[in-house]
């Protein structure tokens, strides 16, 4: 039997699950920006628009975090380590782009060391994902062999109805199932007609560009040159991507005492491969523009099976000289192989 | 003749003539309303070139590109009057000989776009005289406005909540011409002088290190509030030190390509008595 949450029952919904002591964040829409935001009601809630600026990635890995805490004494050394507070939260409106980026992720956390700030945050947190009835130009889930409706990485998805009615509850894990069991009697069994789920033209062949990324003599091509011949040089494709998960430890403090802490970084910056000696094997951004669309495309999937990109299309959305994946993955499938 | 196939004409002869090896221009973006840096070097590539008001990048960040003038060769370059400003400060900081800079000026202004005379950046130092002596009493900008009205502990709260936001991606230093250091102050690690975490004191640290780096420096491009993926209004912050330079030094910069930084340069009628 299929069910169906109504949205004049979502404040009800969010009452209940913060009754149940969890967290329940949300798209929220500021004067001038949106991103996932713990919300007390669903009045606070914006599930209009297509996707909010910054990706669901930082719920599970914050832009910095501290990991441990170290003195320094004469005959010893005092480690405390940090370990994230308990928290369960419910994801509610997700979008199936930043849902599937977590689950892209899940290897590369749980690979050669097991993460357990990832990780613990990952199994307190239920993702509600809700399928996109639109999308803009950016969107290119469907070139990722991802769709606007994929159940990747969702502990729940939501289907919309009709006329904005509410959703059709899709249960796909035992988390999902257990939140869902809390608000119960708020759901109605039955089912009605879904609204249309939004078309994503394909943009690129992805077959054609994996291709010619794996041919290594494309590796020194002129291509990569003339395609970033405008990047900046800035994060902001990286640091708003939900795959990407490169981090960097600093020590804040003095000598003798200071806390580790895990930071975002970026291969778009110069400093990111640069040797103590002075000596970067990355000394252009042409280099480095190269390496990301390879570590997504090429070296990651290589690895564990998977494209390190999702679609969401933020790289190119927010891109100050509007580059991003899309233009570079279009003229590389314009390519002789 | 539109101002747009004015300019591609233009653009054409001074690369076909050989007296720039490039033009650094906008072409059409990935949406209907999105310019992109165009750089142009043979009369071909200039057929894609667009010149309306929707191009209000600054582009000279671009001409001190490792090794592009270090041949000695001339590059075009499209800029408005913000655009000049901004080389003359890289002439006057040695960031490039300005003998090698061939201006394309143009304006825009309530969506209009205007040609600019001249091809020399002196061409236009009597438009930038009358933009000094223009510049508005009042901020006129609601924002600033606001701010203005703050006590020190609103603003303080104010600029907080902007900052947490942050996420340290360096767009704003990124786009930013006057932003060219090789390596950032931020970047230096041995030691780390400034955090690289962006919690609060590190988004504090990062915004205030820049906002004083620029003060009269900046010409109020806007490229850092629009590269900004949060939206934190930075152009705000470097308005006031613009204003705050004026009323004390009567400095307005990017006047000439002589003009000295008003940070590195001392005037005996300077308001600051202490210094001697």
């Amino acid at each position: 039997m299929t069910r169906i949450l109504l949205r004049d029952k979502l404040d009800n919904c969010v009452a209940r699950w913060r009754k149940a002591g969890l967290t329940v964040i949300g798209p929220v829409k500021k004067e001038t920006f949106s991103s996932y935001a713990a919300v007390e009601n669903a009045a606070e809630l914006d599930l209009s628009m297509i996707m909010p600026d910054r990706s669901i990635k930082g719920l599970f890995f914050p832009q910095t975090e501290p990991m441990l805490h170290y003195t320094i004494k004469k005959q010893a050394l005092d480690i405390k380590d940090f370990t994230p507070p308990p928290e369960k939260r419910i994801i509610f409106g997700a979008r199936p782009c930043d849902a599937s980026g977590m689950a892209i992720d899940d290897p590369l956390f749980g690979w050669d060391y097991k993460d357990n700030f990832w990780f613990q945050r990952r199994n307190e947190t239920v993702i509600v994902t809700i399928a996109c009835t639109k999308a803009d130009d950016f969107c290119m889930c469907t070139s990722l062999k991802l769709a606007p409706d994929s159940t990747k990485g969702s502990d729940v998805m939501l289907r919309p109805l009709q006329n904005n009615r509410g959703w059709l509850v899709e249960e796909l894990t035992d988390r999902g199932r257990d939140a869902f069991n809390e608000i119960a009697d708020l759901l109605q069994d039955g089912s009605e007609p879904e609204a249309s789920i939004a078309v994503v033209p394909e943009k690129f062949d992805l077959d054609a560009c994996v291709t010619w990324l794996q041919k290594t003599e494309n590796f020194e091509s002129t291509f990569w040159k003339e395609i970033s011949m405008r990047c900046i040089g800035c994060a902001s494709c990286t640091f708003l991507c939900p795959t990407c998960h490169c981090f960097d430890f600093q020590d804040e403090g003095d000598t003798y005492s200071g806390i580790r802490r895990k930071n975002w970084d970026s291969c778009s910056f110069a400093l990111f491969t640069m040797h103590t000696s002075g000596h970067n094997p990355r000394a252009t951004q042409s280099a480095r523009w190269r390496q990301r669309i390879m570590h997504k495309f090429n070296y990651f999937p290589g690895k564990f099976n998977v494209n390190s990109c999702s679609g969401c299309g933020r790289c190119s959305r927010q891109c100050p000289v509007d580059m991003g994946i899309t233009e570079t993955l279009q003229a590389i499938s314009t390519l002789q192989p | 003749m539109t101002i747009q196939e004015t300019y591609k004409t233009r653009a054409k002869e001074l690369l076909s003539s050989g007296r720039v090896k490039m033009v650094v221009g906008y072409k059409a973006g990935s949406t209907p309303d999105r310019r992109r840096p165009h750089f142009i070097r043979t009369p071909e590539e200039a057929d894609r070139l667009i010149l309306d008001s929707a191009c209000i990048a600054n582009l000279s960040g671009y001409l001190i590109t490792e090794g592009l003038l270090s041949d000695e060769k001339s590059v075009g370059i499209f800029l408005k009057p913000d655009g000049v400003r901004s080389l003359n400060i890289l002439a006057a900081e040695s960031q490039l000989n300005i003998e090698q800079i061939v201006v394309l000026g143009f304006d825009v202004n309530n969506n209009e776009i205007t040609a600019l005379k001249g091809e020399k950046a002196e061409d236009f130092s009597t438009l930038i005289e009358s933009l000094k002596e223009h510049v508005p009493q009042t901020p006129g900008n609601p924002l600033l406005e606001r701010i203005e009205a703050m006590n020190a502990k609103e603003r303080f709260a104010f600029w907080e909540a902007e900052f947490s936001r942050c996420i340290k991606c360096y767009a704003c230093r990124q786009a930013c011409p006057m932003c060219y250091c090789r390596r950032c102050i931020v970047d230096c690690n041995q030691p780390q002088w400034v955090n690289t975490s962006s919690h609060t004191l590190g988004n504090f640290e990062w915004n205030i290190v820049r906002a004083f780096h620029l003060s009269g420096r900046c010409v109020g491009c806007g490229n850092c509030d629009r590269a900004c993926p949060v939206n934190i209004p930075l152009r705000l912050i470097n308005a006031k030190m613009a204003h705050e330079v004026l009323g004390a030094f009567d400095h307005f910069a990017g006047m000439s390509q002589t003009q000295e930084p008003v940070l590195a340069s001392f005037k005996k009628d300077d308001s600051e008595t202490f210094i001697l």
